[in-house]
């Protein structure tokens, strides 16, 4: 499903090269539940959003599902993670304006779901994270466990291939952390979604089916 | 779709009040300004244009020589409307319109009426619909009367009054006027304003006498043949009229300026609708509302103004704002959404914006149109608003101001990149030239207006406190027109009896100038007083010269004159009294200078003092008396005058002014380009603190870390208030040096209008200074004060 080769990204400070990541190689398949692990400013997030297609790089070749990533256009590229990925933050990163309903709901009316549908995906969706009862509030009046799960619902709703989980406890207590992490465990078993997420805890790591570690951007072996 | 945007941006706006009012009070008050503005311009336009055959009436107007200058004229006389109509084959028909005033007789009151003479064609030349009476024939009898629905109300109570009968005094008696027709009220963008009309009269010897087509006292308007062509009509008028008046021409040339002859003058055509706004050839002489373009122009320019600096602040506060909205476009871009759908959605929320600010503006509208209409001589209505074309451009107001205000930072925000607003690397600290050239452009602005502000303030109290050369302090003006000097006398001294009535000055009624062939047999123009001895006196006007003129010396009233210094300085006398002014048209009244007066300002002090000549004859009319009265003494001196005025001349209609008010009334049209400057500089500058303020709460939001972290490191209060305004105080430091040197040439420009003026001073433009600075620290160290002393924890915590 991903295919990267060589991946080198950089950026220049003060006339040098500072290297983000260096010779990565990776190779994840479908259903697959990876947890990239590494302290602060290993290369983590860049990582993950070199994967989402969010960031550049600047060697090397990227496929995902047999699309050269690397020899697409911004267009495309876009095309090809608004109907494959979905993404988790650390910091939710829900907009404060929408309700739960709506901002669980946005990422369908991108998609042009006529209204009938989108109410039938967004109720299941509400009825399965157990949210139906504040499906009206304001983030701001969540707890952070419950803006993650909504993060997590928002992120499903469009049925990707993958999701993206940039440290998606980091802003949680532990037994929220450990909901979110037993929710993406089952949503890899039962639904095959491929799961990447990075993380600072090895408890968290633990779910996943393979573990990275990733040391000034480089895979440490 | 666009119920998710619609949801999200009335969200937005209703949990950011501070912001979105701003942007709405700023919107709307530079929607109202421009729409007003639209009205106004829209009146102006339509000036005159609801006659139905208005493109074939035209003015006849001259172009004649005087004294070496050309000079343009709209009046003319007697005959050239009937001679024209009668020679030309171009025109269809005239019609003459002369201004004046009768007396009318309502049970035992006598008022003043004014009312306009026209020929019977009146109503078929023009279009004001009757609500009574026949338009073809209603002017056609000597003792017609023509009402107006207000005249008619005003006399009867009631519009409905054909037939009925009105008292109005032709030459000395009280005489029957049959009402024949009542006709609707003159819509207010017309030229032509009535209340009363009368059949327009000229004796058998008027109409034959050639010499009138050289005595010009009122508006002769013609109607061409749809097909004729304005040239033609225009050359073959030229040519009628050498023919007809060259002979008559060259008697009076003979006559009365010693054979100098400058031409004979030129006809031709103004086109009805021209008038109005017409510097050269104005309404005037019973047609009113003339109007300066300049005024348009300069309401246009303000209007665009405010309305330029609200969406300079739209635009500056929305991008700023963006700071906030970062993570929300970065969301939207990972979960899905395209540039094309973020552009859509922030242009629709400035529309939205609009909207509200759009019907606001309205309603601001409709409150501020009294005061408008007041500043700008207009009776607009809000009712204006329903008229197609109109609507048609306040919507296109609308988006264009919508597209304006909302298209660029759309445009920005779209392309944020979503990597970087959503792992806080993103940063809008940057240079942001836009935004500060912004500031600096409203700053600079307003800044302009304000100097204009205080230098027409100044002006035009100069204009109105300055020392006139005579006192005009507790002087009642009382006006009785056509009085012989020995009649206005009686009057004197009945009047003096009183002891509150200090002195009694009769002189001539209005402005009078003629000319003179002073000593070296060249001739002169001046301005020609007829007073008596007590002028001077009651007035404190000195001399300088001379002698003032005397009871005791009889025949000062038939040979000596007195003239002022400019008079003096004119002929360019060495030794003027006894010098000589010879009226040669009279044959060859001559008279001694017998004193010199000191320039005093008889004209206001827009114009400057010319060479004036007072003079006692006998045979000339008195018509205005200058009453001084005993201070703390008006309420009795009043009455007593009124009373004795009714005793004395009981068919004339009493009224008086007092001198010093009549002063105020000359600079009305200062004291409205005051007004307008005014309120275009507290628009401009309070539209630009709002801007200003958003952009300080913005800036200190932006700034909250950088805030904590400096109080944690011992900042006082004082000093995080200085991080904060020092740079707003520095843009606005550089508006007000590009606006002082701009405002400087352009107000000494304005004060070169006026002969006599203040200087322009040092003191002027920084007292503009201190208060733009002083309005500029206030707006920003409110925010900044604020964010000094919120508790660095608590915004450290948050990071």
């Amino acid at each position: 499903m991903i295919d990267l080769k060589h991946i080198n990204k950089w950026v220049n400070s003060g006339g040098n090269r500072v290297f983000l990541l260096r010779d990565i190689n990776l190779n994840v398949n479908e259903g697959e539940f990876i947890s990239i692990m590494g302290p602060s400013g290993s290369g983590k997030s860049t990582l993950l959003n070199v994967i989402g297609m969010l960031d550049e790089f600047g060697e090397g070749e990227y496929n995902f599902l047999g699309q050269p990533v690397h020899q697409l256009k911004e267009k495309q590229r876009s095309q090809l993670y608004k109907s494959h990925i979905g993404f988790v933050f650390q910091a939710y990163h829900l907009i404060d304006e929408l309700t739960v309903y709506e901002n669980i709901e946005t990422p369908l009316l991108y998609q042009n779901i006529n209204t009938s549908n989108r109410r039938a995906i967004v109720a299941d969706i509400l009825d399965r994270f157990n949210i139906v009862g504040k499906k009206d509030l304001f983030p701001p009046q969540l707890s952070g466990g419950q803006q993650q799960l909504v993060g997590v619902a928002r992120a499903l709703v469009a049925k990707p291939k993958l999701i993206l989980a940039d440290e998606p406890t980091g802003n949680l207590n532990s037994k929220q952390g450990e909901e979110i992490m037993e929710l993406f465990k089952q949503l890899n078993s039962e639904d095959r979604v491929t799961i990447i997420q990075a993380t600072h805890s090895e408890r968290n790591a633990a779910y996943g089916s393979k573990i990275i570690n990733l040391l000034d951007g480089r895979i440490e072996k | 779709m666009l119920k998710s945007y619609f949801i999200t941006a009335w969200r937005y706006l209703t949990r950011h009040k501070t912001y979105s009012i701003i942007n709405v009070a700023g919107l709307s008050i530079g929607l109202a300004c421009a729409m007003l503005i639209l009205l106004y311009v829209k009146d102006e336009v339509s000036f005159d244009k609801f006659h139905k055959n208005v493109n074939n009436v035209y003015r006849i107007v001259t172009l004649s020589k005087f004294n070496g200058t050309y000079h343009k004229d709209g009046n003319t006389g007697f005959l050239q409307g009937p001679r024209f109509a009668k020679n030309v084959p171009g025109i269809q028909s005239y019609v003459r319109v002369q201004s004046g005033a009768a007396d009318l007789q309502n049970g035992q009151e006598i008022q003043s009426q004014d009312l306009l003479y026209v020929d019977s064609s009146f109503f078929s030349v023009f279009t004001f619909p009757l609500l009574g009476g026949n338009a073809s024939t209603c002017l056609t009898e000597p003792h017609s009367i023509v009402l107006s629905e207000d005249a008619a109300i005003k006399h009867f109570g009631k519009t409905d009054v054909v037939g009925k009968t009105m008292m109005l005094k032709e030459d000395s008696l009280f005489v029957p006027f049959k009402v024949t027709a009542v006709a609707k009220k003159c819509p207010q963008n017309s030229s032509i304003q009535f209340e009363v009309l009368l059949p327009f009269r000229e004796s058998e010897m008027d109409a034959k006498n050639t010499d009138n087509w050289f005595n010009f006292f009122l508006n002769t308007f013609v109607v061409l043949n749809p097909n004729a062509k304005l040239q033609t009509v225009e050359n073959q008028m030229q040519a009628f009229y050498v023919r007809d008046a060259s002979k008559a021409y060259k008697a009076m040339v003979e006559k009365y300026l010693n054979g100098y002859d400058e031409g004979m003058g030129t006809y031709f055509l103004q086109p009805f609708t021209d008038m109005h706004m017409s510097t050269e050839l104005p309404s005037q002489n019973g047609l009113q509302n003339a109007s300066n373009p300049m005024y348009s122009y300069i309401l246009s320019g303000i209007a665009l103004f405010i309305l330029l600096i609200a969406c300079i602040n739209f635009v500056n506060l929305t991008i700023a704002r963006s700071l906030k909205r970062a993570k929300e476009i970065g969301v939207r871009k990972v979960i899905g959404s395209n540039r094309k759908q973020l552009i859509f959605q922030f242009l629709g929320e400035s529309f939205l914006l609009c909207f509200i600010a759009f019907a606001m503006a309205l309603f601001l509208v409709e409150l501020i149109l009294p005061v408008f209409n007041n500043l700008s001589n207009k009776a607009l209505s809000f009712s204006y608003l329903f008229d197609a074309k109109l609507t048609g451009t306040y919507l296109a107001l609308f988006l264009v101001t919508g597209l304006l205000a909302g298209f660029y930072p759309a445009l920005v925000l779209s392309g944020y990149k979503p990597v970087e607003t959503l792992y806080s690397r993103f940063n809008l600290a940057g240079k942001n030239y836009l935004q500060k050239s912004l500031v600096v452009l409203q700053f600079a602005l307003a800044s302009f207006l304000i100097i204009a502000t205080l230098t027409i303030y100044s002006q035009f109290n100069f204009l109105t406190k300055t020392d006139l050369g005579f006192d005009d302090r507790n002087i009642v003006e009382v006006r009785k027109p056509g009085l012989k000097f020995h009649e206005a006398e009686t009057f004197k001294a009945e009047l003096l009896k009183n002891p509150n009535i200090v002195d009694v000055a009769p002189k001539n009624d209005g402005f009078w100038g003629t000319a003179a062939k002073i000593s070296n047999d060249s001739v002169m123009q001046f301005a020609y007083e007829t007073v008596d001895e007590s002028y001077l006196p009651a007035l404190k006007i000195q001399l300088v010269q001379g002698r003032n003129f005397s009871k005791s010396n009889p025949s000062d009233a038939t040979n000596s004159v007195l003239v002022n210094e400019a008079f003096v300085k004119k002929a360019g006398w060495k030794n003027p009294i006894g010098e000589t002014v010879n009226f040669y048209y009279l044959d060859n009244e001559k008279y001694q200078v017998i004193g010199v007066v000191k320039d005093y300002h008889f004209v206001a002090l827009n114009q400057k003092i010319g060479p004036q000549l007072f003079t006692m004859k006998p045979s000339n009319n008195l018509g205005l008396f200058n009453i001084k009265i005993k201070p703390g003494s008006e309420t009795e001196s009043l009455r007593f005058i009124q009373a004795k005025f009714k005793e004395f001349f009981p068919l004339s209609p009493y009224s008086y002014i007092f001198k010093n008010e009549q002063r105020i009334k000359d600079y009305e049209s200062e004291a409205k380009w005051k007004q307008i400057i005014f309120f275009g500089a507290v628009l401009t500058i309070f539209i630009s603190c709002i801007g200003l303020f958003g952009l300080s709460v913005l800036s200190a939001e932006k700034r909250t870390k950088e805030i904590g972290i400096r109080k944690v490191l011992g900042a006082s209060v004082s000093n995080v208030v200085a991080t904060l305004s020092k740079d707003f105080l520095m843009l606005v430091s550089i508006a007000l040096i590009i606006a002082i040197p701009i405002a400087w040439l352009a107000t000494d420009k304005w004060l070169q209008n006026y002969p006599y003026r203040i200087s322009l001073n040092w003191w002027l433009f920084a007292v503009a200074c201190i208060l733009v600075l002083l309005i500029a620290l206030v707006t920003v160290s409110f925010q900044a004060v604020k964010a000094a002393i919120d508790n660095p924890v608590k915004s450290l915590r948050t990071e």
